[in-house]
């Protein structure tokens, strides 16, 4: 009879469960950061619709400023792209 | 190159009588940027001067061309030249062809907005009939009655009204219709009875006959007038047609008159003479004294001035032919001050490497530059030409890199990456060893650690050209100070950890105390400038890792393209192809779309990502390192005559 309460835990079950891990802490790096990336960007990017609206020469540079803060989810791709390869 | 085109400061000053020769001249030259006279309440003997007389007729002839060319929709920055007209020619023209045109252009502007009118008031009428239609009384019925009240208008639901009434009512409407008829007496109950329900009164118009007789007429009349317009519009398109040629041949010589008439308003004069001050690029400078000196015969006193402030002289970029298109980069962050390093030269040659490191892809770099040179018969403006020209490189760049990558919408090419794979394992055929993530992201690094370092010496340079004494050598010493916390970083790290394709210093402890030493330096000399500079420590750090983007953003598009092809023919096509079924086909047909879309949207991500990032990296990570900016644009006091000839 097979005790599952206690059952052993292999060495290939720990690995599975360790990539499967890796993996959903890349998912999460990536989301959240980007989640933060979308914050940063809102109002900014309302701002700049604004000053566009305005202006047009500002397109270029109000273009730039939105982009500024798509740091922060090129960091949760590079750590996300590190986890898994 | 690398600095902004050398000036010289000239103050010319002549009598008054030589005024006109001497626009004339520099207007010819188009080099002199002329500095506009400031009155100063102190000196009295000095005023601004005098329009040229003729100003305000070329001023007003101009706004009639301008008013044309409004109406019938003509830009002159998309007109195509076609043949230069002589000035002499246009000049009779404005005389006897232009006052007809004029008459021409504004009698079918006029009869157009009186025809609009006329069609929204049938418009009108025909909405206001509307709800009549539905109710078979005709309009004279409505009225005209004086012990009789009727009601009519928008209802929610039919109601009983219990007086004696004579009542319709019609839900083929939008809102319903009910018309009520009642004796003058009941009239206020009835009123009650229907407000409860909801009623909204409308007005009868005033007209006679059945409604929808009229409701026709009207909607007729409005179609008969939409042709109308057209054929006016046809008219409008035909002055278009016969006269562009003539009218922008007209607006640029009328403001170059105008130009020329308004000079002296930025001219300072006294009773007999004036005086100017301006700029005038130093290889052309001779030339034009030269050509002053004999226009005027020696009736002139020119004499060179001495540059006092660096931010007051106009800027005009100086850089080989194939970076020039990349000025336009460069004025969107700030044109370059005259006495700084001018770094467009550095950002032609970077930024289509850059781009092609993220979009590193035959297949879509071949469909930009396809893009990039089909939009040059579209885009004739000098900003979107120049945009054009960066993007053809940019894309030329990506094929390149395509090729090293091996590369193409996400398949790969028939030969190995003859650098770093980017190729992921997505879909079915995943084979070989997956993307060198690591190695890319090392490259990428010591890419951002060299830019980094390029820019922090331009930044000691630049110190010294724009700063003087104790003020230049702080700043000298901060920017090494930068430069040594950097290195001084990366030194503990690679003394601590062994990184492929980086020094390898875990066996050196005097790397340590090297990097140590560097560190606490670097923080001093940031220091001695401004010590509050030291919490922008963690940039090093953070500019640095930045430059990951290049791998990072790339990787994603490469995803993308995989992800792509793997549903629509992994996933749709391959399996149908085995046996082919009706829904078969309509699965391949839906297999091709979903890769056409998918490719086209992610040539726009791979476009938007590719530039923005790359362009993003000089803005943000290698300007700050030493760029000031903030030159005055050089804005030459004349005119390229595209259209008119002498």
């Amino acid at each position: 009879m097979v005790d599952f309460g206690t059952a052993e835990l292999t060495l290939e079950m720990i690995q599975a469960s360790q990539a499967g891990m890796s993996a959903v802490g890349a998912g999460l790096a990536v989301g959240l950061t980007g989640v933060g990336t979308g914050l940063a960007e809102m109002g900014i990017g309302a701002a700049a619709v604004g000053a566009t609206a305005e202006n047009r020469d500002m397109f270029g540079l109000a273009l730039l400023f939105t982009v500024i803060p798509e740091t922060i989810v090129i960091f949760g791709l590079v750590v996300a792209l590190l986890l898994l390869f | 190159m690398l600095r902004p085109e050398r000036m010289r400061r000239l103050l010319i000053a002549a009598p008054k009588s030589e005024i006109d020769t001497i626009i004339r001249e520099l207007y010819r030259h188009n080099v002199y940027h002329i500095e506009d006279f400031v009155p100063e309440s102190s000196s009295e003997a000095l005023s601004i001067g005098h329009p040229l007389s003729g100003a305000s007729d070329a001023a007003s002839a101009l706004i009639k061309v301008r008013a044309i060319e409004n109406a019938c929709g003509i830009d002159p920055e998309n007109v195509e030249v076609k043949t230069k007209l002589p000035t002499s020619k246009v000049r009779e023209m404005i005389r006897t062809d232009l006052p007809v045109i004029q008459k021409e252009a504004e009698d079918l502007v006029g009869s157009r907005s009186r025809l609009e009118t006329r069609q929204k008031e049938h418009e009108q009428r025909a909405r206001e009939l509307e709800p009549f239609t539905a109710v078979p009384l005709d309009l004279e019925f409505y009225r005209g009655y004086t012990r009789f009240t009727v009601f009519t208008g928008h209802i929610t639901h039919d109601v009983e009204i219990d007086v004696p009434n004579e009542k319709y009512f019609s839900d083929k409407v939008a809102g319903n219709m009910i018309v009520v008829v009642v004796q003058n007496e009941h009239r206020e109950q009835v009123e009650r009875t229907l407000l409860d329900a909801g009623f909204q009164a409308i007005p009868v118009p005033e007209e006679t006959g059945a409604p929808a007789d009229r409701l026709k007429a009207h909607m007729e009349e409005a179609r008969r007038i939409e042709d109308e317009i057209a054929g006016v519009n046809a008219k409008i398109a035909g002055i278009r047609e016969r006269h562009t040629d003539f009218l922008v041949a007209c607006d640029e010589l009328l403001t170059a008159d105008v130009e020329r008439a308004e000079a002296p308003l930025r001219f300072a004069t006294t009773e007999e003479t004036f005086i100017t001050e301006g700029w005038v690029p130093e290889d052309r400078a001779d030339k034009i004294l030269d050509a002053l000196e004999k226009a005027t015969n020696g009736r002139i006193y020119i004499e060179e001035l001495e540059i006092e402030e660096d931010t007051s002289v106009p800027v005009e970029y100086e850089n080989p032919s194939f970076a020039s298109p990349t000025q336009m980069l460069m004025d969107v962050y700030a044109r370059p001050r005259y006495s700084e390093i001018d770094p467009t030269l550095m950002v032609a040659i970077v930024f289509p490497i850059f781009f092609g490191m993220i979009l590193g892809d035959v297949g879509y770099g071949a469909v930009l530059l396809a893009l990039s040179l089909g939009l040059r018969k579209f885009l004739k403006g000098e900003g979107g030409r120049a945009l054009l020209k960066v993007l053809s490189y940019a894309s030329i760049s990506s094929i390149v890199f395509g090729v090293l990558y091996s590369e193409f919408l996400g398949f790969s090419l028939p030969w190995e990456p003859l650098v770093f794979s980017r190729h992921l394992n997505i879909g079915g055929h995943a084979g070989g060893h997956g993307p060198q993530v690591v190695e890319l992201m090392i490259i990428a690094i010591w890419i951002g650690i060299l830019h980094i370092t390029l820019g922090r010496v331009l930044g000691i340079l630049n110190a010294r050209r724009l700063y003087h004494g104790r003020h230049a050598t702080r700043a000298v010493i901060s920017h090494a100070g930068w430069l040594g916390v950097m290195w001084g970083i990366l030194l503990i790290i690679w003394s601590f950890f062994p990184i492929p394709m980086m020094p390898d210093l875990t066996g050196f402890p005097v790397a340590i105390a090297a990097g140590v030493v560097l560190l606490v330096a670097g923080v001093i000399g940031i220091a001695q400038e401004n010590a509050l500079e030291v919490v922008e420590l963690p940039t090093i750090v953070s500019h640095v890792l930045s430059y990951a983007r290049l791998v990072a953003v790339g990787l994603s598009s490469v995803a993308i393209a995989m992800v792509v092809n793997y549903i629509s023919i992994g996933m749709m096509i391959e399996p149908q192809l085995e046996a082919i079924t009706p829904v078969g086909v309509i699965l391949i047909i839906v297999g091709i779309l979903v890769f056409l879309m998918g490719h086209v949207l992610n040539t726009a991500l791979g476009l938007l990502g590719g530039g923005l990032h790359s362009i993003r990296l000089h803005y943000v990570e290698f300007f700050t390192k030493f760029y000031k900016g903030g030159g005055k644009k050089y804005n030459p006091f004349g005119m390229k005559s595209k259209f008119t000839e002498e």
